[in-house]
């Protein structure tokens, strides 16, 4: 194609039409998640009407809840530029803690579920604290209190534990006007990590440390407290999902509670358009991802496939989301 | 002489927008030819036309006989094309004959004769006249030490063209000395045309043999530079003047010093015998409404003194006085709030946050008191990016636009326009080699937008630069630097560029180049 073009209508004709393309394809691209569930959904439906009977509704928001409840702080994470993976053995510890709290030492329900919840801030503030301080990748900290703390966890709790308060386990069980309890608490999870996110001036640091730490710090940004913050949150949640899986499983198997809980956050939030070295994400993406994960191995349980399959299939689709994202790219990087 | 390289009306377009348009362009061998444009004037686009970056619509390319209508980076290398640039592309962590053997190693059998390596290596850098050693790892090297590597690394092909893009932007004054000398000696050979691009007149009146100015992607002026002055230069690179003040700063007639402050100022900043590293015991003290230009080569002490002002690096001994009171600086946050802040040398890396919006950048340390009860306040971030827009003539002024996406020049004024939005707190600015790598127009504007903030807010600057004309026309005061020590401490109606480069060498006596 020349530059030369003589005529200015048909060029300036052909550039209008390829802004349209391009914003079509830039709307299907910001929402091709969304798209991706919809189509899966109705596949499944198709397949069996079951897939959106309100039982199995409830039941994928259920298993999503606790899920969602640890990638959004993780999401901000790895925005942020930083990874968690001890999440889900922070899971199993919480869980355990809790548990023999109810049992063994025979404190009151309160006292059990703070203590629970203060193992996972203490993980989180452990994994924070040599980031922070000693300038360690979170890759490797986090690695390593993967075993850790699932060591720890087992060490501590070998056996299932159970025989929980009846309330407890009702709560893990219950649900409100036909919702599950568990996904009110993943709800207000979510809606606080999002609106914290586009709403508050820290949350924009957030991003900023992923896009560049060396310009946040150099403007003043807390760049240390800030990660500190994102850890201990997700640490947190980590701790809180432990409270709930315990809540849901009127036990605490230390050896299974959130067992490769890490990976299905990772994957969900990468599925959901959060980069791998931080800058760019959304909640929103991270709920999709979520989603999108739990629909496909309930999809997918319902068809009667083997468990190991649908293990594959969420690797699979997050491969082919990151060759989507890679083919979207080099579109608008060709346009522009 | 022979030709080396000839552009024979070649175009570039984006979009509608006609990047390149017809420009034409021979470099003869021997010849030392300069390239001058401000940022976005096409010779970022011209030079990847030559080393295969980019792809031209229509036009030529002839190195020494063999024409070319586009070239692939890889063609380009073996048409003998070598393009310098200003982020230099060699591994840290390997040695400097690792690097110039890079892709290419001497390999008997899958193995590689590393000693063999290193010699060659070692006669490339000699040659150039480099005294570095090959074994060192890159990492260990100063900039300009690893400019030299850079330059060896293309030598070794033996290029009919040599391209340097703006190459002393990030040499002190020594090392870009020897680099010109270097390019001098190449020139003698007579084998190879060299193309230099530079913002630095000095320079280019020093090395060039002809030089041509890209405008608006048209050559508007091509000569030998005999026939040419620095004013002729300026108005050819700034085009027809507009009714802009900032066009005069950078006219020969605003080249005067600025005239001292006679009021009794307060001191806002302040160093006592401190001592960073290898460098000090420093002494200084900055009035508000002051400009301070800190001058000194590379690897002086410039750079490590800013950063202790301002908790960076951590101080050794002295003591650091903020409003008077003696203050110790964990980190920049703490100094902010003390009202000091800084601007890096490394804007990209370290500055901008490039795929953010231009917005984002210039809120972002302020979002948390531009909001409210913990939300932002979006309208005003807007209006602060307006009024920062406004206060550094930057263009565009397109709040969504990525700050990657403008020029040097746009960026730079985003860094140091942030700080002095209506409501910052800042009193002091630390500014790092602030006008490294940006054309002629910004650079006027970013000398307005400091003089005018220190004449009407009390704005205190310190600023770091290697170009001496920049010390004398911006700063009330200099400081000359020479091996961590100040050489030089005095109002700048008294000096002359003459008295900088000498105290900045150590003196006439101790001038070892």
């Amino acid at each position: 194609m020349t530059t030369q073009t003589l005529d200015p209508v048909p060029a300036d004709f052909r550039e209008r039409r390829l802004g349209r393309i391009a914003s079509v394809g830039k709307l299907a691209a910001g929402n091709a998640l969304a798209v991706g569930v919809l189509i899966l959904c109705l596949a499944f439906y198709s397949q069996s009407h079951l897939f959106l009977s309100a039982a199995n509704i409830r039941s994928i928001a259920t298993q999503s809840s606790i899920t969602l409840i640890v990638a959004v702080p993780a999401c901000l994470l790895l925005m942020s530029g930083e990874v968690d993976l001890s999440v889900g053995s922070t899971v199993a510890l919480s869980a355990v803690v809790a548990g023999l709290g109810f049992t063994q030492w025979q404190l009151p329900i309160v006292l059990a579920i703070l203590l629970g919840l203060a193992c996972g801030l203490m993980v989180g503030a452990l994994n924070a604290l040599l980031v922070v301080r000693f300038q360690f990748s979170s890759l490797i900290v986090t690695l390593g209190s993967l075993s850790l703390v699932r060591g720890i966890a087992e060490g501590i709790g070998p056996n299932p534990i159970y025989n929980f308060p009846v309330g407890f386990v009702k709560f893990g069980n219950g649900t409100w006007l036909g919702i599950p309890y568990l996904t009110l608490v993943a709800a207000v999870v979510t809606l606080l990590g999002g609106f914290y996110l586009a709403l508050s001036p820290t949350g924009k640091h957030v991003r900023a440390l992923g896009v560049s730490k060396d310009a946040a710090f150099l403007s003043g940004i807390g760049v240390r407290r800030l990660t500190v913050l994102l850890f201990v949150a997700t640490g947190f949640a980590a701790g809180l999902g432990g409270i709930l899986t315990a809540a849901r499983l009127g036990s605490s198997p230390s050896s299974t509670a959130g067992l490769n809980l890490e990976l299905d956050v990772l994957t969900a939030v990468l599925l959901g358009g959060t980069t791998f070295g931080g800058g760019k994400g959304t909640v929103r993406g991270t709920v999709l991802g979520v989603v999108f994960l739990v629909a496909l191995q309930s999809g997918l349980t319902i068809q009667n496939v083997a468990p190991a399959w649908s293990t594959a299939a969420k690797g699979t689709a997050l491969m082919a989301a990151a060759l989507l994202n890679f083919i979207s790219v080099r579109r608008q990087s060709a346009y522009s | 002489m022979a030709t080396a390289l000839r552009i024979d009306h070649i175009s570039k377009s984006y979009g509608n927008r006609k990047v390149l348009d017809r420009v034409s362009l021979e470099v003869e061998s021997g010849e030392i030819h300069a390239l001058l444009g401000a940022n976005g004037a096409g010779k970022s686009t011209l030079i990847g036309c030559l080393s295969g970056a980019v792809n031209p619509d229509s036009g030529q390319i002839i190195v020494g006989e063999v024409s070319h209508t586009a070239l692939t980076p890889r063609q380009a290398l073996h048409a003998g094309v070598a393009v310098i640039y200003q982020h230099f592309s060699l591994v840290p962590s390997l040695s400097a004959a690792d690097n110039i053997f890079l892709g290419e190693e001497l390999a008997v059998r899958g193995v590689v004769q590393a000693r063999r390596q290193v010699n060659l290596a070692q006669a490339l850098l000699d040659d150039i006249g480099a005294r570095v050693s090959a074994k060192r790892p890159v990492e260990s090297l100063t900039v300009g030490e690893r400019q030299m590597v850079e330059i060896a690394k293309v030598m070794r092909r033996k290029p009919a063209v040599l391209i340097l893009d703006e190459p002393t932007a990030a040499l002190g004054h020594r090392e870009a000395a020897l680099l010109a000398e270097r390019l001098e000696k190449l020139r003698e050979t007579g084998t190879i045309g060299i193309i230099y691009v530079s913002h630095l007149l000095p320079e280019i009146f020093r090395l060039a043999d002809k030089v041509s100015v890209i405008r608006d992607g048209k050559i508007v002026l091509e000569s030998d530079l005999r026939h040419l002055s620095r004013v002729d230069l300026i108005a050819a690179i700034s085009g027809p003047p507009k009714t802009h003040t900032s066009r005069n700063s950078a006219s020969p007639a605003a080249d005067q010093p600025p005239s001292v402050d006679t009021k009794e100022p307060d001191t806002r900043i302040s160093a006592h015998d401190l001592k960073v590293g290898a460098v000090g015991p420093l002494d200084l003290s900055a009035a508000s409404g002051e400009i301070i230009g800190i001058f000194g080569l590379m690897g002086s002490g410039r750079t490590e003194m800013l950063e202790a002002m301002c908790g960076i690096r951590p101080i050794e001994s002295g003591e650091l006085c903020i409003q008077g009171r003696p203050v110790s600086l964990k980190n920049p946050e703490a100094a902010l709030a003390l009202g000091v802040a800084f601007v890096p040398a490394d804007r990209k890396m370290r500055g901008i946050w490039g795929a953010m919006s231009a917005g984002d950048n210039v809120a972002m340390p302020q979002m948390t008191r531009l909001s409210r009860l913990g939300v932002r306040n979006k309208a005003r971030e807007a209006d602060v990016f307006y009024e920062v827009a406004e206060l550094t003539s930057l263009s565009p002024a397109l709040y969504s636009l990525h700050a990657g996406s403008y020029s040097g020049g746009g960026q730079q004024k985003l860094l140091v326009g942030r700080w002095l939005a209506e409501g910052s707190n800042v009193e002091v600015v630390l500014l790092d080699e602030p006008t490294q790598g940006i054309d002629v127009g910004a650079r006027g504007d970013l000398y307005d937008l400091l003089r005018s903030a220190a004449r009407t807010r009390g704005l205190t600057a310190v600023f770091t630069t290697s170009d001496p004309e920049e010390a004398l026309l911006l700063a009330h005061r200099i400081v000359v630097l020479y091996q961590g020590r100040i050489v030089l401490d005095q109002v700048t109606a008294e000096l002359t560029e003459e008295q900088l480069l000498d105290a900045a060498h150590g003196g006439p006596d101790k001038d070892v180049t």
